[in-house]
């Protein structure tokens, strides 16, 4: 069953990208779209947009790579490791969850970290990658998104982002707990 | 709120830094002028009249650890290293890192001046009868401040990699615009939009719902779950632009675009291909398996994540900020 998912999916992601391109250019041609003259119309504004977030993704990122190069990740895990080990989250996988919102790359290293020393397929290993899949870079995406509208008062996302963040770190480790839990 | 994350990190990673060097400082961790005592092993026959050697050194994990006071070390130490003997009868060592040099030395090499190498003094070489082997006193050069080093490299690196990503996307940039455009034109993303009214009505109450934003919130929910980041992130940017023309104020974000965003950071993902790969790669006997942990860590993620937004939007402080103030409307377009 789950090997039929995920073929299944797989399959729907390959065609995607061509299936829109002509579905988009047949229907636009039909309904009589000049369709070259209006994708550069559209495509005009690519250059701008990438450019306006420049700035905004300066600031996120050199902040959370110096933040990464100090080692101030293992020191903010200690001092909340107390309270994660009341939730059944074992201490290493700790900078994980503190890095995801954070980085891609980095959490990416600490994912493949954690299952050379504990095994891929140990409870630490499944965790950790159940982590990694059960969200997203959460201060890139604010970063790149509100900076393509020269947003600067991000207003409730910030809270509304890390609450996710957290449900979903939670969540990944009640279901690790209830599936493969020691 | 961004302000004070953004204030966080930073001087967090200052305080942070400054403390690991002061303390590797008063702990001598790289134990800067503390003679090692490592076995020398010559890759070529000695001649009397050589002052170049080629060759390896060699201590066990355990004169290792003893040595720097860490327990991390496993395996035997052994590495290429170059001497070379002065004319004054004092020698130099170079070694180039590579995969199997220890975690500690590696670190030490990021900050020595060469990169990926190690220098330091020979103080005594003394070989055995065969000439086959000698015992070796060496001396690292001083390793200091390697925190306060790797952060101004860190923010170098970081601002330009930023504008590296932002460059990389002016063309799939280009394409997905035209293409939607294209699309927005045919009127095929009324079509689209029009099944799923029920839902978006409720997430985004403010956007009518045949407005393109609307078509472009639910192509980029699609493409993200697929994980087509590469369609995602353009029809994404483009939702956002849509919505900032229902924006009254402007620089500020509205009610839409954080419920958008929330679903966005939830990463709601069917299969999610990069953890997979690392797993397979690592080998897992049975990559796979998180794929249904995966979806339902990141359904949580989403739900709390759009439930939060709703709730807080609700708030006086964030509403505050949304309503019209003539004089922050001037500032902004200043």
């Amino acid at each position: 069953m789950s090997d039929f998912f995920r073929a299944f999916i797989n399959l729907i992601s390959i065609i995607a990208i061509p299936l829109m391109i002509a579905v988009f250019l047949s229907w636009g041609f039909a309904k009589k779209v000049k369709v070259y003259e209006v994708f550069v119309e559209g495509a005009k504004d690519g250059f701008n947009t990438a450019i306006r977030i420049i700035p905004y993704l300066v600031a996120m990122l050199f902040a959370i790579g110096i933040f990464r190069a100090s080692g101030a990740m293992d020191v903010l895990a200690s001092i909340i490791a107390p309270v994660t080990n009341l939730i059944g989250m074992p201490a290493e996988t700790l900078p994980m969850a503190l890095m995801r919102p954070l980085s891609g790359s980095g959490s990416l290293g600490i994912m493949t970290e954690l299952m050379k020393t504990h095994g891929t397929d140990s409870f630490i290993g499944v965790l950790v990658s159940t982590m990694y899949g059960s969200t997203e870079t959460t201060f890139y995406v604010l970063a790149v998104y509100f900076g393509s509208v020269n947003i600067k008062k991000t207003r409730h996302a910030v809270p509304a982002g890390l609450i996710g963040d957290f449900a979903g770190i939670l969540a990944a480790v009640l279901i690790c707990r209830i599936l493969f839990g020691v | 709120m961004l302000n004070y994350i953004w204030l966080f990190l930073i001087i967090t990673a200052l305080v942070v830094g400054i403390g690991n060097d002061i303390n590797d400082e008063v702990k001598n961790t790289y134990r800067n002028n503390v003679v090692l005592d490592v076995i020398f092993l010559p890759s070529n026959p000695l001649v009397d009249s050589n002052t170049r050697l080629e060759g390896h050194i060699y201590l066990t994990a355990k004169q290792f650890n003893d040595f720097y006071g860490v327990i991390t070390q496993h395996e035997d130490v052994k590495q290429d290293v170059i001497i070379s003997f002065s004319n004054d009868g004092k020698g130099s060592f170079y070694l180039a890192c590579n995969e199997s040099t220890p975690k500690l030395w590696k670190e030490m090499s990021k900050s020595a001046l060469g990169n990926d190498r190690l220098t330091g003094r020979v103080e005594r070489i003394e070989f055995s009868n065969e000439r086959s082997e000698a015992k070796a006193s060496i001396i690292f050069e001083p390793i200091r401040f390697v925190k306060i080093k790797a952060i101004t490299q860190a923010a170098i690196d970081y601002a330009r990699i930023a504008v590296e990503i932002a460059i990389g996307l002016i063309g799939i940039m280009a394409l997905w615009l035209g293409l939607i455009k294209i699309a927005q034109e045919a009127g095929l993303v009324k079509v689209l939009t029009r099944a799923l009214t029920p839902l978006t009505k409720r997430l985004f109450p403010d956007v009518p719902s045949d407005h393109p934003a609307m078509g472009a919130i639910i192509m980029n929910t699609a493409a993200n779950m697929l994980g087509l980041s590469n369609a995602a992130t353009p029809i994404g940017l483009k939702a956002m632009e849509e919505l900032n023309k229902l924006n009254p104020k402007v620089g500020t974000a509205t009610n839409a675009m954080v419920t958008f965003l929330a679903i966005n950071t939830g990463g709601l993902i069917l299969i999610p291909a990069t953890a997979i790969a690392v797993r397979a790669a690592a080998g897992s006997a049975n990559p796979g398996i998180i794929i249904g942990t995966s979806i339902f860590g990141a359904a949580c993620a989403t739900v709390a994540g759009v439930v939060a937004s709703k709730l807080l939007q609700r708030l006086p402080r964030y509403k505050k900020e949304l309503l019209d103030d003539k004089k922050d409307i001037k500032g902004a377009e200043e």
